[in-house]
Formats: C-alpha cells, structure tokens, sequence
C-alpha cells in the first residue's frame, strides 16, 4: 500500500510541475521573446516484486523549452535583411522627398532662371528686367544650397547614427556575453538547461540582428560566439569586443565602424552588412553621396556655362561681364596618417569632364596616381602638376604646391563635395547683368555685294584689343584686309571670320571694296544678344564629356533618385513579408497559445485530481485492513 | 501549424496597420487629386512630368516674348505708313514744282519751304520712340536719338546696324524691329543700278533723263562722266582707276545714248565742256534726296542752264522718292511676314499647351473612379479584418472554464 502512495504522491508533484509550468506559459503569454515550456513526463524506476516489476509513479525529468534554433537563425538573417531595407527605404523616401514638387523643384527653378534671361533679353535696357533675373537667380541658389543643406544635415544624421548604431550593438553583445557566463554556470550546477536565461539571450541575439547582421554558433558549455562582418568576433564565449564609431582617416568628421580588442582597432566598415547599421552604410554610399555628387554637378554645369557666357557679354555701363555665379572649390583632404608635408590643390576644370565621384591621389614609387576612390580604377592624369601645368583629370585640376611626399601618402580629392555650399549669386547689381555684346558689326552704306552679316560672338573677352574698331575690306569675294593692315586674308564662304577675340559670320557674298567695321558697342543698351545666349544655357549639353544637358541632367538626377528610393521600398515590403513568415515560423514553434494552455491546464488539473482520489483509495485500503484487524 | 496568441494579435494588427497605410496614401492622393507625389511614386512618370512642367513654364514666356515683339512690330508698322504718306505729300510738291512753266521762283521757295518742313518731321517718325522711351530705330543703341543733324539738314544716323532678336518659341527668334539704317539710310539711288546728275556748272541748257536699263548682265558696276567735247560730240569717261573712255560718239539731240547696256537721253543744247553724271547705285538717305531738291528748288530759274539742271533734278527727285516708297513697302512687307509668323508660332503654341496639359494630366492627375473604387474596396477590407479580428480575439477557451 505504501507504494501505491508513494505513486500517486510522485504524480501529485509532477501535476503540480506540470501546473506550475502551465501557469508560467500563461503569465507570459504577452512576454515577446518568450518560449514556452513543456513539463517532460518520466515514469520512476519500477520496484521488483518477486518478479514482477511494478511502476512506481512519475516523475518531471526535465522542462523542455520549445525553440527551434535553425528557424531561429533564418528569422534572425530575414529580420537583419527587412532592418537594412527598412532603414534605408525610410532615409531614401526623405531625399526623394525632396526632389518632389514640380511646381517648385530645381528643374521650375532653372526655367525660371531661363525666363528670367529671356525677360532681360525681351527689355535689355529695363532695369525691372534684370532686377527680376537677379531675383529668380539668388533663389535658384538659395533652393540648391538648401537641398544641399538637406542633405547635408542627412549626412550629419547618419554620422550620428552610425555612432549610435555602434554604441547599442557593443551593449548587446555585452548583455550576450554576461548571460552566456549566468546560462553556463547555471548549466554547470543542475545539469538542466536555464531555460529563461535561454530565453534572454534570444531575445538579445534578436535585437542584435535588426541592427547588424550576425552570425551565431553554439558552443558545447550552451553558451554562444557571435560574428559579424567577414567572421570579425564580436562575442566569444563571456567575452564581448567593443564596436567604435572612427572618424575616416581623411576626413574626421565621416564615421566608419571598427572592433575595439585588446590588440587594437579594426576598420571593418567595407564588410559591414544587415541591420539599421548596415542600412545606413548603404544609404550613405549608394544614394546620399551620390546625390550629393549629383546636385554639386549640375551647379558646377550651370556656374561654367553661365559665366563663360555673362563674360562674353557687356553690362549696362558698357563694362565686360564678371562672373555670374561662384562655387565652391574641391575639398582636398590628406590622410591622417601621411608621412610628407606634400601640398595638394585643386580646382574644377571644364565640367564636362565631372563623373560625380570622388578621387584618392597616392604617392609611390616617385610618382603620384590618381584613383576612383569608389572603384580603385587608376585615372589617368595629363599635365606636369605645376600651377602652369596642372595635372588634368575628370573636370579636375590639381597642383602639387610644393613639400615632399613620402612613400604611401594619400590625398582625398572630392571635387563637388562643397560645390553647393559654396555657390553664390557674383552680380549684385541689376545694371551689371551683361545683357548686351561688347561689340557690333556695321556694314558700309555703299556695300554693291550681297553680305550680310549673319552674327558676331565673343570668343575671348580678355583680347584686350576686342573693342578696338577693325574693318574687314575686301579685296575680291575671298580676299580682304584688317584695318588697312597690308596682310591679306583669305575668306571662305560659310566659315567665320575671327580677328580680336571676336568672331564674325558672314552671309552671301561680298564685293572688291565692300567693307565691314566690327566696333565697340559701349552704347548698346538695348542688345540683347548675350542675354538670349544665356537664356540657352539649359539645352547645352554641358556634362558627360558634352552629351548631357543641365535640364537632362537634373531629369537624371530626379529619375535615378526615384527609382532607388522605389526599389528600397518595394525591396522592404518584400523583405518584411519574409521576415514576418520566418517570425510567425520560430513562433508557431515557440510561442504560447492560451487555448492550448486552457487544455492542459484542465488536463494536468484531472490527472492530478485522479492522483488525489488515488491517496484516497491507498487511505481506504488501509483503513479496511485495519477494520479487519481491529477485533 | 500552431498559432501563438501573442502572435495572432501581433500579426493582424500589422495586417491592419498596412491597411491604413494604403489608405492614408489613397487618401493623400484624393485630396491633392495628384497620382504621382513624389519621384519614388513613379520615377519614369515624374522625369516626364518635370520635363512637362518646364515646357509650359517655357511657353508661358515664349508668349510674353511674342506679345512684346507684336506691340514693337505694331508701332514700326505705324512709323512706316506715316512716312509713306510724308513721301507721298512730298512726290505731289515735286509734282507741282516741275510745272517750271507756270511757277515762279516764289512759288518753288514755298514749295521748298514745305518740303523742308517734312523732312522734319519724317525725322521725328525716324527719332520715335516706343512705350518705354527706347528709340524704334536707333539698332541697339535705344538710348539716345538715332537720327541728328541742324533743322533743314539731312540728319546723320548715329545708331548702329544690330538687330534685336526675341525668343517666340524654343528653335524660332524673331527680330522686332529694323534699324535706322536699312529704314531710311540705304535706299538705293536711281533705278537701283545707277542714277544721274546734271554737273552744277554746265553752261548749256542740256538735261538728262533717269535713263533705262538695257541690258543689265552688260553693266559694269563704276561711275561714269558723260562729258561733251564738243556740242555735237560726247564721250564717256569710267572712274576707274585708271580713268579711261569706254564710249564716244556724235550727239543729236534727244536721241539716246547707249553704253554698257544702259541707256540715257540728253534733250537741249549741251555746250562744250559740259558734263553729266551717270554714277552707280549706292545707298541714299530719304533726307538726303529731300536735302538736295529743297537746295535745288531755291536756286533762281531763268538761265537755261539752271532750267536744264532743275528739270533733271525734278524728275530724279521723283524717281528716287518712288523708290523710297517702294522701299519702305518693302519693309512694311518684312514686318507684315513677321507679324504673320508670329500669328502662326502663337497657333502652334496653343496646340502645343493644350497638348502639354493634356499629357502632364494623364501622367500626374488621379483617376478618381479608380481611386475612389480602391478606397472603397480597402476601406471594406480594412472593416473586415478590425472585425474578425475583434470576434476571434474574443475566443477563449478560458471563458468556459467557469
């Protein structure tokens, strides 16, 4: 009797386990992260009666916690991927933002720039006219410096993030590591596996993953190493690196990532992957600098052409037109760590040539070489390096202004970085728009041959002799002199006829003794020539080596920005969805259904109901063998 | 399959969450009645409707820039009949004055007078100004009066040749205007190839005519001196350089000379050492005609000399003001195509902003049937799953547990 007792007392205790576990699934039902657990049923060693064995009762053996670690792992690496995307969806959606309103976007402003031009050309001599220009021309700088500034203060954000980003990683892996020293011992003393601790470091694993990507090997002792990047160690065992945020090598204030050990710092930015962290280092790579490029280049477009244009012309006052816009110079940046006092400028050249990238110029074996910082594709440069001789490359001039380098210098060349922030309206008075041409070609009232003249252009404004009165007498229809000049030169129909820096053209055909006087046209107020060819500037195809216009460019730039920003928001969604069916997988596994725990609740209640009826019986038994001994 | 219950809610209420997003997008494009925000809604469609934008932006100046030339053309057209008509008065004087017959000296001194009065004024019509105080036909030099000179005198042109282009249209520039210059300087002289002078001190009572072109591929492009050696015998002297007689014969009276395929009537006694001039064409101005036949009227008639030399005077004078009002129809013609190209441009403008409209609303503007019919299907999906979720989380196996 005594052993049907003890059974029904073994199973009172395990019902109760089995409650209490019940009970612990139900009160955590809302606890994210949770697993629930399950009381594992083991029946007690039998006893043998003669020889029979007889069951002795059940016992709990162990609780199991229901966790499937390769779906854990799947729904980790799915999380980081929907993480990355979502963070760089979100960032992408803000420039294209920006880029949004039509009725008030770059490419409104410039053609109200071109209106503006047209304006002044429609009314030289209308000081309204040009005030309106100098208008509409400051608040299409104000509008690119302010998209610039926007992105610029994006740029800042992901410095900052970045930082952030580092800091939160480094405290999980830190919680990682203590717990994985609390599950080990706790391991170590029952034998049985710390299932909450478990739970914990799971949930802290999956945090990690949202913010990087991870890779994560259980050991033998129930703790965990955790990787990152290329296999950089971020956890080992109760160890935990430190991730950093440094400044870049050239430029102190860009963030990159490195692991803090014992044995020093390690960059690993480049193989960084997953997470908001890794969203933000390929946002910043793939979409803001590149727009940044992308905006730098067009007002490097449009201040070249404009002011190659306003310099051919004449202002109000009869002066040669000054620059109309200005930029800012490349921002030239020598690394940290350079052994020489090598002095390095540069400007911007012809911006046909600008790529949009930026460039790293290194000094070895006596020489220096220009690469693609983005590529590492060697550039080729012409030019000596001198401030006579610029070394010339892609829109770029670089002068090596004096000191000596040393083997392994490197120079950060980034031609547009600070080209908008640097932009500026240069003509502040109205009567300074140079609306007019500074010279005029007059035909001789006694002309007997049919030409015309069809135009006359600047060439050069800085031929000092532009403005000196020359007549071009001809001699026969193909032959004429310059101003009485013995010389003789040879005219042919259909090319222009360039003297001082100025260029005529010519239509029909002229006749010995006809004459032509190009002339100083200091009282041209009413010209309009130069205003209408800068009112062109828009059409010229001014970038990519001449094939880009300023209007296909900012149509590029808006295009290439929508489509970025399109495919991270339709890569996000997918993403999510298979976030979300890797969640709802590990969850299906592992999460507590209050339905399912109501039915075992009832059911671990009978059974230990039944074990209760069982003491009862085991009593009634006894009792009726005391009866009938009791006499 | 198993579902935990933490994430059921969690699932249908991101479900929901996504609804509501939709929605708040649908919703935002309703009220702004635009398809495309911004480039990432449709980047192709956003490029395009940019690019549609700056074209009617453009267009809306090309029109200001076309009215603008229109009023400038307008007031030219209006200077030039003015002139027309000041030539036409001036052409009834000369008309009057050749009557030599009948007018006295008196008489050619008032007509001078008039004369002189409107070359006056077709200096004012020359000197006009437009709205805006600019100068119509000073080229660019709009600033200050292009045509100046003592009262009486042919003014001189102090403007320059340049020609003011407007954009009507991104490939079209139309000039809105003439400069001085062409208008009323260079007005061919004579019959266009040449013209002809008496000499001022011929003694003989010769005139010559306006002459005629014979043979215009014989002319050679100099001037010539018809000089009388004797009183029956002429001979005609090319400038050069070298000088050199090309021509000689015997004169009778009113009977034509020929050479270099044009010909040219003396009429009356030309003595001996008198000449004539017979000069190729070069540019004269209106005021300068004018200048000479007002100088030429004040001379006394009476000697047959000076009534040879009037009569040729009148009759060039008549011939050189037809070709001034032939000339400024000529230029009334050139504003009159201009003006009529710039009815077309603006023809075409119109069919191209509707055209713009029409395609910059097919890409950016909502459809509000669709629109509307998606809310409303979202809007019922969004109803469905707040209330299935609302009844199955209600659920429980615990409500029996009682």
């Amino acid at each position: 009797m005594a052993d049907l007792l003890n059974t029904s007392i073994s199973g009172l205790l395990a019902f109760q386990r089995a409650l209490d576990t019940t009970g612990h699934n139900i009160a955590n039902a809302q606890t994210v992260g949770y697993s629930r657990q399950l009381p594992q049923f083991a029946t007690r060693t039998p006893q043998q009666f003669g020889s029979l064995w007889l069951g002795s009762g059940v016992d709990v053996g162990s609780v199991h916690r229901a966790y499937d670690n390769f779906l854990a792992a799947q729904s980790r690496s799915s999380s980081s991927a929907a993480s990355q995307a979502g963070t760089f969806a979100t960032q992408a959606a803000r420039i294209s933002n920006l880029f949004g309103d039509g009725e008030a976007g770059i490419t409104a402003s410039l053609q109200s720039l071109v209106n503006a031009l047209q304006s002044v050309a429609d009314t030289p001599a209308s000081i309204p006219a040009r005030q309106g220009l100098l208008s509409q021309s400051q608040a299409l700088v104000e509008q690119l410096r302010a998209t610039d500034a926007s992105l610029r203060s994006l740029d800042a954000q992901m410095n900052a993030g970045i930082a952030s980003e580092a800091d939160s990683i480094t405290a999980l892996a830190q919680g990682i590591a203590q717990l994985n020293g609390q599950i080990a011992s706790a391991q170590a003393r029952s034998g049985q596996p710390p299932n909450d601790l478990l739970d914990q470091r799971d949930r802290l694993l999956d945090e990690l993953a949202t913010h990087i990507n991870v890779e994560v090997v259980p050991q033998g002792d129930a703790t965990v190493n955790v990787f990152i990047g290329n296999g950089q160690p971020l956890v080992l065992g109760q160890q935990a690196s430190r991730l950093v945020a440094i400044g870049d090598g050239f430029d102190p204030a860009r963030q990159r990532v490195a692991v803090a050990s014992a044995v020093g710092t390690m960059d690993i930015t480049g193989s960084l992957g997953g997470g908001t962290l890794g969203g933000m280092l390929e946002f910043r790579q793939q979409m803001l600098d590149p727009a940044r490029n992308a905006l730098g280049r067009i007002s490097a477009g449009l201040t070249q052409v404009m002011n190659e244009q306003h310099q051919a012309g004449m202002d109000l006052r009869g002066n040669i037109g000054g620059e109309f816009f200005a930029i800012g110079a490349p921002d030239v940046r020598a690394h940290e760590i350079n052994g020489g006092d090598a002095r390095i400028l540069a400007s911007l050249g012809d911006s046909a040539g600008l790529t949009g990238g930026d460039y790293v110029l290194s000094y070895g074996g006596g020489a220096w070489t220009l690469r693609r910082q983005d590529t590492g594709a060697v550039v080729p440069m012409t030019g000596s390096g001198t401030a006579a001789d610029p070394w010339q490359a892609d829109g770029l001039n670089i002068v090596h202004d004096g000191g000596v380098p040393a083997e392994g210098d490197r120079v950060l060349i980034r031609p547009l970085s600070d080209a908008v922030a640097g932009l500026q309206l240069r003509v502040t008075d109205a009567a300074q728009v140079a609306a007019a041409t500074p010279v005029i070609a007059n035909a001789s009232a006694s002309n007997q041959g049919s030409a015309t003249v069809g135009g006359l252009r600047v060439i050069d404004a800085s031929n000092p002799a532009l403005r000196s009165e020359a007549t071009l007498t001809f001699l026969s229809a193909s032959q004429y002199q310059i101003s009485g000049d013995p010389t003789v030169h040879t005219f042919t129909p259909g090319q222009p006829i360039t003297v001082n820096g100025w260029q005529l053209d010519l239509q029909g055909t002229p006749a010995a003794g006809d004459s032509f006087a190009v002339r100083d046209n200091s009282n041209g107020v009413g010209d309009n020539r130069n205003a209408l060819a800068m009112a062109d500037i828009l059409g010229r195809p001014v970038l990519d080596g001449g094939s880009t216009s300023l209007q296909s460019a900012v149509g590029q730039m808006v295009g290439r920005v929508g489509v970025q920003t399109r495919q991270a928001q339709v890569t996000h969604e997918a993403q999510q969805l298979v976030a979300r069916e890797n969640a709802n997988a590990l969850d299906s596994v592992a999460g507590v259904n209050l339905d399912e725990e109501a039915a075992n609740m009832m059911r671990y209640q009978q059974a230990y109901m039944a074990m209760a009826q069982l003491v009862r019986v085991a009593d009634t038994l006894f009792q009726s063998v005391l009866d009938a001994t009791r006499r | 399959m198993r579902i935990s219950t933490l994430g059921f809610t969690a699932g249908s209420v991101s479900a929901m969450q996504q609804q509501q997003v939709s929605l708040a997008r649908l919703q935002n494009q309703l009220a702004l009645s635009k398809r495309v925000l911004t480039p990432s809604d449709d980047p192709i469609a956003m490029v395009s409707i940019l690019e549609l934008q700056r074209a009617q932006s453009a267009s809306r100046q090309f029109a200001t820039n076309a009215t603008l030339a229109r009023n400038r053309l307008n007031l030219e057209e209006q200077a030039l009949v003015d002139v027309t008509s000041a030539v036409g008065r001036a052409r009834d004087l000369i008309l009057q004055a050749g009557n030599v017959g009948t007018q006295s000296d008196a008489d050619r001194r008032s007509i001078a007078t008039e004369l002189e009065s409107l070359l006056g004024s077709i200096r004012d019509i020359a000197n006009r100004q437009d709205g805006a105080g600019e100068y119509l036909f000073a080229g660019f030099s709009t600033s200050n009066p292009p045509f100046i000179g003592a009262p009486g005198t042919a003014p001189t042109y102090v403007g320059d040749q340049g020609e003011r282009l407007l954009q009507v249209s991104s490939n079209q520039r139309i000039a809105d205007g003439h400069h001085g210059s062409a208008v009323f300087m260079d007005i061919p002289a004579g019959n266009g190839l040449f013209s002809t002078a008496v000499s001022s001190d011929n003694t003989g009572s010769g005139s010559i005519d306006i002459g005629a072109v014979v043979d215009r591929s014989s002319w050679v492009s100099d001037d010539y001196t018809l000089s009388f050696t004797a009183a029956d015998s002429w001979e005609v002297t090319a400038a050069g350089p070298p000088p050199q007689v090309i021509a000689a014969g015997s004169y009778v009276a009113g009977e034509p000379i020929e050479f270099n395929g044009v010909r040219v009537t003396v009429s009356g006694q030309p003595a001996s050492g008198d000449s004539f001039q017979v000069n190729r064409s070069v540019g004269e101005s209106v005021f300068q005609t004018l200048e000479e036949i007002v100088g030429v009227l004040r001379i006394p008639a009476g000697n047959a000399s000076a009534n040879a030399r009037l009569a040729s005077s009148l009759q060039g004078t008549l011939q050189q003001l037809d070709q001034v009002s032939e000339h400024m129809l000529s230029i009334r013609a050139q504003v009159g195509v201009r003006l009529a190209s710039l009815d077309a441009i603006d023809a075409t403008r119109e069919a191209l902003n509707v055209d713009l409209a029409g395609s910059l609303s097919e890409l950016r503007d909502l459809d509000y049937a669709q629109a509307v019919a998606q809310m409303n299907q979202q809007l019922v999906g969004l109803q469905a799953a707040q209330l299935s979720y609302t009844r199955i989380a209600q659920l429980s196996l615990f409500n029996y547990l009682r």
